[in-house]
């Protein structure tokens, strides 16, 4: 059994009185004390275009062993020095056009946006890894093949 | 200008072969700027006894604050102590994961409308798996707040 944990630390001086985030949680499989037991390892992928793709896809690819709708933690990030620039994150199919503007969406089985990381900004989210909406999608704001957008990420799951 | 940190660290010693260690740390700014986000909801504790599905961030309005391509941050976590019981998140209906005891989650927020007048909309919703009394915290850091006009 493995021990992965996650410390999250949030200090601000957003009102008089501060705001602090200290958390650490331990991953474990879902309905159990046991510790998650698979990982993607770190990887870190190239946009060279404005395409929206699928960054994961439950089930396939480097988390091909995941059990779908158990635990899983995705943790994400834009490296990227530029605060100007972000990616959109979605849920959901992909369908790799160009420059496409998302929307929220319902069931369909399309996608939908779940928020932007701009230069240096990082997540770390639980992930069903569903079919049809569950892929998680990543779109660059700027992407050429002189001017990459880079996105790093780790999946912790349960096998 | 207020001015957020968020750190993480992510670490394992037993998972591969070789120890893990992961950090990270940035600055909460407003879109596409270095300004710094300078607005939040404060920290909600709440105790739920329905496994009804709520929405958690209820009086902002739609199409405002969440859905003009403003830069929002959400924690939320599942305080409970019982590894069986978890909440399931959900965004504009559909699922992201299921937080189990102790676990929390960390992200943007920055939904655009949708254009479809039937679909929903990116409303950041909780559904605890049991009825039984579960405690949850969750905050938001933003920009560009706006409430609903009293009814």
């Amino acid at each position: 059994m493995a021990t992965i944990t996650a410390a999250l630390t949030v200090n601000s001086d957003i009102t008089d009185y501060g705001l602090q985030i200290n958390n650490t949680m331990t991953m474990s499989k879902s309905g159990a004390t046991t510790g998650l037991n698979r990982t993607s390892g770190l990887q870190r992928v190239y946009l060279t275009d404005r395409k929206h793709v699928d960054l994961l896809v439950g089930g396939s690819g480097t988390v091909a062993d995941m059990t779908l709708t158990a635990s899983a933690k995705v943790y994400i990030k834009y490296i990227e020095s530029d605060t100007s620039k972000y990616v959109t994150i979605g849920l959901g199919n992909a369908n790799n056009d160009v420059n496409l503007t998302q929307k929220a969406n319902d069931s369909n089985g399309n996608f939908f946006e779940l928020g932007r990381l701009y230069g240096d900004e990082w997540m770390i989210i639980p992930w069903s890894g569903t079919s049809a909406t569950g892929d998680i999608t990543v779109h660059p704001s700027v992407a050429t093949s002189a001017d990459k957008a880079i996105v790093e990420y780790i999946v912790f799951f349960e096998d | 200008m207020a001015t957020t940190t968020a750190a993480i660290t992510l670490t394992s010693a037993d998972l591969l072969t070789d120890a893990l260690s992961l950090s990270a740390t940035n600055t909460l700014y407003k879109a596409g700027t270095t300004v710094g986000l300078d607005q939040t909801t404060g920290m909600t504790k709440a105790y739920l006894t329905a496994t009804q599905n709520i929405d958690i961030f209820p009086t902002l309005i739609e199409g405002s604050m969440a859905f003009a391509g403003k830069s929002s941050w959400v924690y939320v976590c599942n305080k409970s102590e019982d590894e069986t019981e978890y909440a399931t998140i959900t965004i504009s209906g559909n699922i992201i994961g299921k937080l189990y005891a102790g676990d929390y989650l960390w992200m943007p927020w920055s939904q655009s409308e949708d254009a479809d007048s039937d679909n929903l909309h990116g409303d950041i919703e909780l559904a605890p798996s049991v009825a039984t009394g579960m405690w949850f915290e969750w905050c938001m850091i933003n920009e560009g707040t706006e409430y609903p006009d009293a009814v």
